[in-house]
């Protein structure tokens, strides 16, 4: 399996350990990734905002590199995902936008890329394959799995999954030997990039979603979503000193599980050093 | 918003609002009947960051209240998470609204709604037409001289979170081949707007 690669800003910034672990699962399960070579940022959370057209021309640029290549999208990133999903979305439904997106581009968009998050671009290659994969299995580790929204919703057009109770990330948990723990705020916003303009909303949001996931009984919290990963982890002391709480739940990226289960290090993949909320306690469980 | 509003006047002055709305996103916001299902999932509105509750906002364009929706907060809070849109029973897609009803203020420079929201959308968009990706150490040091209020407002995140971000966080802009695509597909975008 070949995918064309679009990190997306995040993983090529802050968030190196999803990066390096996206692409480590990807080398154990024999996947290869080809990079869309100069890809530019997707546009979001802005570019919709300051009109329909430049929303969906700025994520159609790179979009239209992978097209050419003849290959299927792979975008880690869920804010990216859903961006160039809408391009295709456009594209298909719409003649007139295909037309204007395509001089804005200035090439002709055709919507012939799938467009693949690494939930079902990982899950398709089959449970079992990846069960087979796995040299360390996590037995005993209870699992928080959080989609978040962008992935399973609006569900006409966002549909990797069931958008209230989606599955596919707790299944690739349990093929790595954890425990799926059963929660419900899977897909609850955790307010993404509020956090740039008000923080006490957004913190308020976040602080619902690991006050839900503690309660289950997790461990840990995993996520597929850049954005998610830094509204959780990031804010946990504050949270706690907002809310008088004492929550230590470690926040990583279900791929730095996945790839540890496979035989990656954690430093290989940034696992001990790619977040703010200490993985100490799940490293000394896990190793 | 003044408690007292004549349907009459408003209906007379902007009854054209719910056409305007349409045209610019293709939601058709007659169909909605108010059963506030939005509002019961909206995660920012139960966390106390609109001022006015979704099913308002498609209430207040189905009475043509241009001025009072296009200065809510609620339009530039809307984080498109379309939790709203998976639960709707008539099908309204709301954040596309909401993303319609910011360009709709962008384009009459409203903005006091939401100021620090307009503030971070022109400043991400300068970022990324300028560099081609997001220069994130250049953005949050614009966002913090620009944005009212905010300078302090991350320092809560504590000194341990605070020196693994200064750590991650890279010092210089990225770097691309052509960092100058952006730029030339929002100019282009532009023009093509504009000829219609």
């Amino acid at each position: 399996m070949r995918f064309a690669y679009y990190p997306g800003c995040s993983l090529h910034s802050m968030e190196k350990a999803y990066d390096r672990s996206v692409k480590a699962v990807c080398k154990h399960l024999g996947v290869e990734l080809w990079e869309i070579p100069d890809w530019v940022c997707c546009g979001a959370s802005s570019g919709h905002s300051m009109g329909h057209l430049v929303g969906l021309a700025i994520p159609a640029k790179s979009l239209v590199k992978a097209e050419k290549e003849g290959l299927d999208v792979l975008a880690p990133c869920a804010a990216c995902w859903q961006r160039m999903v809408w391009v295709n979305h456009e594209v298909s439904h719409n003649p007139e936008m295909k037309e204007k997106i395509s001089k804005a581009i200035e090439e002709e968009i055709k919507g012939t890329s799938k467009i693949y998050s690494i939930i079902d671009g990982l899950a398709a290659i089959g449970m079992e394959k990846i069960a087979q994969a796995v040299k360390k299995p996590l037995t005993g580790l209870k699992v928080a799995s959080y989609y978040g929204c962008y992935y399973v919703k609006p569900p006409k057009v966002a549909h990797v999954d069931d958008p209230e109770n989606p599955q596919l990330m707790d299944n690739m948990m349990k093929a790595i030997g954890a425990e799926a723990v059963d929660w419900p705020f899977k897909t609850e916003c955790c307010g993404t990039s509020l956090i740039f303009q008000d923080v006490d909303t957004t913190v308020a949001m976040s602080k619902k979603i690991i006050e839900m996931a503690v309660k289950a009984g997790a461990d840990v919290i995993v996520t597929a979503c850049p954005v998610c990963e830094m509204n959780l982890d990031m804010r946990m002391t504050q949270i706690n000193k907002r809310f008088k709480t004492n929550f230590h739940i470690p926040v990583v990226y279900f791929t730095e599980l996945m790839a540890f289960a496979m035989g990656s290090t954690p430093r290989e993949i940034g696992l001990d050093s790619g977040h703010c909320s200490g993985t100490q306690s799940l490293l000394s469980k896990i190793s | 918003m003044s408690s007292i509003v004549n349907l009459s006047v408003q209906q007379r002055e902007h009854g054209d609002l719910i056409d305007r709305v349409f045209a610019e996103c293709g939601v058709d916001v007659r169909r909605c009947y108010q059963c506030g299902k939005c509002s019961a999932g909206c995660s920012v509105h139960i966390c106390n960051g609109m001022d006015v509750s979704p099913n308002r906002v498609m209430r207040m364009i189905q009475l043509g209240m241009e001025e009072e929706v296009l200065n809510t907060k609620s339009i530039w809070a809307c984080v498109l998470c379309s939790t709203c849109t998976a639960r709707c029973p008539r099908d309204i897609d709301v954040p596309r609204v909401m993303d319609a009803l910011r360009i709709m203020a962008k384009k009459r420079g409203i903005t006091k709604g939401f100021y620090n929201a307009s503030v971070f959308h022109d400043i991400f968009m300068n970022s990324i037409i300028r560099h081609g990706r997001v220069y994130e150490a250049g953005l949050l040091v614009s966002l913090k001289l620009k944005q009212s209020g905010t300078m302090f407002a991350d320092l809560p995140i504590g000194i341990p979170a605070i020196i693994n971000v200064a750590f991650r966080l890279p010092k210089l802009p990225p770097k691309m081949k052509n960092q100058d695509q952006i730029r030339k597909v929002v100019e282009n975008c532009m023009r093509i707007e504009g000829e219609n």
